[in-house]
C-alpha cells in the first residue's frame, strides 16, 4: 500500500515540476518573439502614448519573472486569468473548447487501438504472405500522408463524393451526443490513420517475436489451439510493449487533433491557440499550454498504471 | 491403462531443414529408434546431432524450415506423420508432453504459476474448481513445500529450478504417456538438475510414464535411464541399456564421448594450474561487499550479495569458484571486473584482467567478424598496430585457440558454441592479461566442446603461465583445472584451500552439497 502512495506522490512531483518548467517557458518565449501585445490590441493607428498605457494596465512593463510569479500565484489559486482578446476568463474559454479535441483524441485512440491490434494479430500469423505484405505496404503510405492532406482527401471522398459527412458542422455534446461522436467520426479517423499505420508496424514486429517465443512453445505442447494462444498469451504480452508506442502516439493524437481541427473548422483548442498566438494573448496562451501539459502528464501516468496492472514485474520493479 | 508394447517407434525417418538459401540439408538420416512403454530412454549426442530435432519431430512442434521427407513416426499404434497439424496438436496436449533446456522464458511473464498451469486443465475439462485442487496437488509432487504461495507467484519470482519443477507439474498434470525432455537440466546447477532427475524418475515409476530423455552428457544420464542410444550426424550409432554402455562402449564415438564427460585429466592431457614458486599476488580482494540498488523514494535500498569476501590469487595459479546458483559467484565476477561498483572493500591488481562469460552467443556482437571483435579487443589494450601487422598476430591468436585462418572472417552466427567460446577467449589473449577470469564459460556448452574449450584454457595456463580464476558449478571441471578452491555460499566465501583437501574432506555445508550432487550429475 505504502508503495502505491509513493508512487502517486512522486507522479505529483514530476508533474507539478512538468508544469512549472511548461508554463515558464511559455511566458519566456513570449517575451522574446516579436511582436508587443498593446500594439496588437489598439491597432497601428493608436499613438506611443496610448499603447504605453495600455503596457502599464497590463502590467507588461515589469520584469519578466515578476508577471512570471504574479501569474503563477493566480494559477495556484485557480483563476488563469482573463484573456486579452476575448474579455472573459480563460478557464471558461478553454473548458468550452476542451469537449472537441479530448473528444477527437479519445475516439481517434479507440480506432487506433481497435484496428491495429486484430489487423496486426492477423498479419503476424503469417509474415510475408500477400495480405502481411499489402497492409503492410498501405500501412506506410497512410503513414508518410501528413494529417491535414489526409483530412483534405477524406472531406473531398465523404462530403463531395458520396454526400454522407458534412465537413464543419459541429454538435456540442450537451445537446445531441450522437449527432456530435458523428460530427468528429471523420476528423478522428484522419488522426487516426496514419498512427494505425505506427501502432500497427510496432505490434505486428512484436506479436512475431512473441509467436517464436519459449512460452508459446509451452502453450503448444500444452494443446492450446492457436486461437487460444493468440488471445492468452501472445496479445498481452504485445500490448505491454506497445503502451510506450501508444502513449507517444496518445501526445501524437493530440498534437494531430490541434491541425486538423483548422481543416475541419472545429472549435477546438488547437483554433485558440492560434488565435491566442497570433493576437499575442499570453494569458490565454499560457492558459492552454498548461491544460495541455497536465493532460499530457495524466495520459503518460494512466499508461504507467495500466502497464502496471497487467505486468507484475513492472509492479515488482516500484516495489523493490 | 497405459499402452503396452513400445510406445513409440520411429522408422527410417529422414528430415531436411531448409537454410537461409532455402537448399535443403539432411538433418535426420534413416533414424530408427522405439521407447518401450515405462522405460526412460535416453538420447545422447553432440549439438548439432539432430537431438533436438528428433523431440520437435516426434512432439510435432517443428518449425515451417523443417520437413519430414520419409519414415514413419509410430505412437502407441498411430502414424503421426500421416495426422495433420491440428490432430498433432491435440494429441500433445492429451498424450504426449515436452519440456524443454531453458526455463527461463519457458512461462508466461504475465501470468501466475496457476493460471499458467489452469490453461492445461481448461482445455481438457472446464471445471475448475477442481482443477485448483490438481494444481496444488500436482505442485506437490513435483516438491514445493508451500504450493499455495508458489501458485500465487509470478514467473519471474522463481529460480530457474523451480520454473522447471512448474514445467514438470504442467507436463505430469496432462498424465501423458510420453514424456520428451530436451535437455532439461542443462541449464541448472548441479544440486538442481540431481533434484530435476530424480523427480523425473519417480515420474516415471509412479505414473508409469515413459520419458524420452535428452542430454549431451553421457555421464549425466547413467543413473537415470534404463537405456541410452548414442546419435550421431541424424542417426544412431550405438544403442544399449546404460550399464553396458557405460562398461564397454561399441563405438569408438561413444567411448569418447564417454571420456569427455567423465572430464578424465589424463585422457585430456591437463594439469592443474599450480602457483610459480615465490609467485607474487596477481589478483587480491579484500572484504568485498556488492550488490543492487533499488531506487527508494527517499532512500536507495541496498540488496547485497556479496559480503565481505577476501581471497588472494598468486600468479600462474589456477582457482576455481564454486557454489550453487544465487549465491553471488557472478556478483563477485562482476566487482572483480568493475562492471559494478562494489560498495567497500578493496581490489588490487597487477596486469590487465580479460574476462570469458558463460554465454557466447550473446556476448559477441552479432554484426560483426572474428576480426573485427579481435580489433577491438586490441584497442582496448591500447596497444597500436597497423592494419598490415594485425593480419599474422590474428592468425596466430586464432591458431593458439583452436580456429583456422578462415574463421577471422566469420560471423558469430556462422560459427558452432565451441568455435565461438574459442572465439571470445581469443579476444583476451589479445589483451594480453595476467589473468583471464571465466564466469561459467563450459555450460552453455555440449561435452565435446566442454571436454576441448576446458583444454584450451589449461593449456594457456600451463603454456603462457596466465593466471585463471575459472568460476563454476561443475566440479569435475575445477578437479581437473584448478590446484586452489573457493566455496561460496550465501554471498561469502565459506571454505577454501587445496582442491583436492577441500573436496575430500569437505567442512562447509554447502561444498557438501555440492559434492553429493556432483556424484549424480554433471
Amino acid at each position: 500500500m505504502g508503495n502505491e502512495v509513493r508512487t502517486v506522490f512522486s507522479k505529483i512531483c514530476e508533474f507539478v515540476l512538468t508544469a512549472l518548467l511548461v508554463s515558464f517557458f511559455t511566458f519566456a518565449a513570449f517575451s522574446i518573439i516579436p511582436g508587443d501585445t498593446a500594439r496588437v490590441m489598439l491597432g497601428p493607428d493608436a499613438s506611443e502614448a496610448q499603447v504605453q498605457q495600455l503596457r502599464t494596465e497590463l502590467g507588461l512593463d515589469r520584469p519578466l519573472a515578476e508577471r512570471y510569479g504574479t501569474w503563477l500565484r493566480d494559477a495556484f489559486r485557480g483563476d488563469l486569468g482573463n484573456s486579452l482578446s476575448f474579455g472573459t476568463p480563460v478557464s471558461e474559454l478553454i473548458s468550452s473548447r476542451l469537449a472537441v479535441t479530448l473528444g477527437m483524441s479519445f475516439i481517434a485512440l479507440i480506432i487506433v487501438i481497435l484496428v491495429s491490434f486484430p489487423m496486426a494479430a492477423f498479419c503476424s500469423r503469417n509474415p510475408g504472405n500477400i495480405t502481411d505484405k499489402t497492409l503492410s505496404t498501405a500501412g506506410h503510405i497512410l503513414f508518410a500522408i501528413p494529417p491535414f492532406a489526409l483530412s483534405m482527401m477524406l472531406i473531398l471522398i465523404f462530403s463531395k463524393v458520396f454526400h454522407i459527412f458534412t465537413a464543419g458542422r459541429y454538435t456540442a455534446p450537451g445537446d445531441n451526443f450522437g449527432a456530435y461522436v458523428v460530427s468528429l467520426l471523420l476528423p478522428s479517423l484522419c488522426i487516426a490513420l496514419p498512427k494505425i499505420a505506427m501502432t500497427f508496424k510496432f505490434l505486428r514486429a512484436s506479436m512475431i517475436e512473441y509467436s517464436h517465443s519459449d512460452f508459446v512453445r509451452t502453450a503448444k505442447s500444452h494443446g492450446l489451439t492457436d486461437l487460444r494462444i493468440m488471445l492468452r498469451h501472445i496479445i498481452p504480452n504485445s500490448a505491454v510493449s506497445s503502451i510506450t508506442v501508444i502513449s507517444l502516439v496518445l501526445s501524437d493524437i493530440l498534437g494531430g487533433s490541434l491541425i486538423v481541427e483548422q481543416v475541419f473548422n472545429l472549435p477546438g483548442l488547437g483554433r485558440l491557440l492560434l488565435a491566442a498566438i497570433s493576437r499575442r494573448d499570453f494569458p490565454l496562451l499560457s492558459g492552454i499550454v498548461l491544460y495541455l501539459a497536465i493532460i499530457t502528464v495524466i495520459l503518460y501516468f494512466l499508461a504507467d498504471i495500466f502497464a502496471a496492472v497487467i505486468d507484475p514485474r513492472i509492479r515488482d520493479r516500484r516495489a523493490a | 491403462m497405459r499402452y503396452k508394447g513400445n510406445i513409440l517407434e520411429v522408422n527410417d525417418l529422414c528430415l531436411s531443414l531448409s537454410n537461409a538459401d532455402g537448399a535443403p540439408v539432411k538433418i535426420l538420416n534413416n533414424l530408427k529408434f522405439n521407447v518401450r512403454s515405462g522405460e526412460i530412454l535416453g538420447l545422447i549426442g553432440d549439438s548439432g546431432s539432430g537431438k533436438t530435432m528428433t523431440a520437435l519431430a516426434v512432439s510435432g512442434l517443428l518449425s515451417d524450415f523443417a520437413h519430414v521427407d520419409s519414415g514413419e513416426i509410430i505412437f502407441e499404434g498411430e502414424d503421426l506423420v500421416k495426422k495433420t497439424p491440428k490432430e498433432r496438436r491435440l494429441l500433445l496436449g492429451e498424450k504426449i508432453g515436452v519440456i524443454f533446456q531453458d526455463p527461463s522464458s519457458a512461462l508466461d511473464p504475465l501470468q501466475t504459476v496457476e493460471s499458467n498451469l489452469s490453461e492445461i486443465i481448461s482445455i481438457r475439462d472446464g471445471d475448475k474448481s477442481k482443477g485448483h485442487e490438481r494444481i496444488l496437488n500436482m505442485l506437490k509432487t513435483v516438491g514445493f513445500d508451500d504450493p499455495k504461495q508458489i501458485a500465487k507467484r509470478y514467473p519471474h519470482r522463481l529460480s530457474g529450478g523451480q520454473r522447471q519443477r512448474v514445467l514438470i507439474a504442467g507436463a505430469a498434470l496432462m498424465n501423458p504417456s510420453l514424456l520428451i525432455a530436451d535437455e532439461p537440466t542443462s541449464s541448472l546447477d548441479t544440486v538442481t538438475s540431481m533434484s530435476i532427475m530424480q523427480l523425473l524418475h519417480e515420474m516415471c515409476q509412479e505414473m508409469g510414464i515413459s520419458i524420452l530423455f535428452i542430454s549431451h552428457n553421457l555421464n549425466t544420464v547413467r543413473n537415470f535411464c534404463d537405456r541410452v542410444m548414442v546419435m550421431k550426424e541424424g542417426t544412431i550409432i550405438d544403442a544399449d541399456t546404460s550399464w553396458d554402455i557405460m562398461g564397454q562402449p561399441k563405438s569408438a564415438f561413444t567411448a569418447e564421448l564417454l571420456m569427455k564427460s567423465k572430464l578424465d585429466p589424463h585422457a585430456l592431457g591437463i594439469t592443474r594450474g599450480e602457483a610459480r614458486e615465490n609467485a607474487a599476488s596477481v589478483l587480491t580482494a579484500k572484504s568485498i561487499c556488492a550488490g543492487y540498488k533499488y531506487a527508494g523514494f527517499t532512500n536507495d535500498k541496498m540488496n547485497h550479495v556479496v559480503n565481505n569476501v577476501d581471497f588472494d590469487i598468486l600468479e600462474g595459479e589456477c582457482v576455481g569458484l564454486i557454489g550453487s546458483s544465487g549465491c553471488g559467484k557472478t556478483t563477485l565476477v562482476k566487482s572483480i571486473l568493475g562492471l559494478i561498483k562494489p560498495s567497500s572493500g578493496i581490489i588490487e591488481m597487477n596486469g590487465r584482467i580479460a574476462a570469458v562469460f558463460q554465454d557466447p552467443v550473446s556476448s559477441l556482437n552479432p554484426a560483426h567478424t572474428v576480426r573485427w571483435h579481435l580489433a577491438e579487443a586490441l584497442r582496448a589494450s591500447g596497444r597500436k598496430m597497423t592494419r598490415e601487422e594485425q593480419k599474422p598476430y590474428f592468425l596466430k591468436i586464432l591458431e593458439d585457440v583452436g580456429l583456422e585462418g578462415k574463421h577471422l572472417n566469420r560471423f558469430p552466427h556462422q560459427m558452432s558454441g565451441g568455435q565461438r567460446q574459442k572465439a571470445a577467449i581469443a579476444m583476451c589473449l589479445v589483451q594480453e592479461p595476467a589473468v583471464i577470469i571465466a564466469d561459467e564459460p563450459f555450460s552453455a556448452l555440449d561435452a565435446s566442446s566442454q571436454a576441448s574449450v576446458i583444454k584450451l584454457l589449461s593449456d594457456i595456463n600451463a603454456n603462457r603461465g596466465t593466471t585463471m580464476l575459472i568460476v563454476s558449478h561443475n566440479l569435475l571441471v575445477i578437479k581437473a583445472m584448478c590446484s586452489k578452491v573457493l566455496v561460496m555460499d550465501k554471498g561469502r566465501i565459506v571454505e577454501s584451500g587445496n582442491t583436492d583437501e577441500v573436496l575430500e574432506n569437505p567442512k562447509a555445508e554447502a561444498t557438501h552439497a555440492l559434492l553429493k550432487a556432483g556424484k549424480y550429475a554433471v
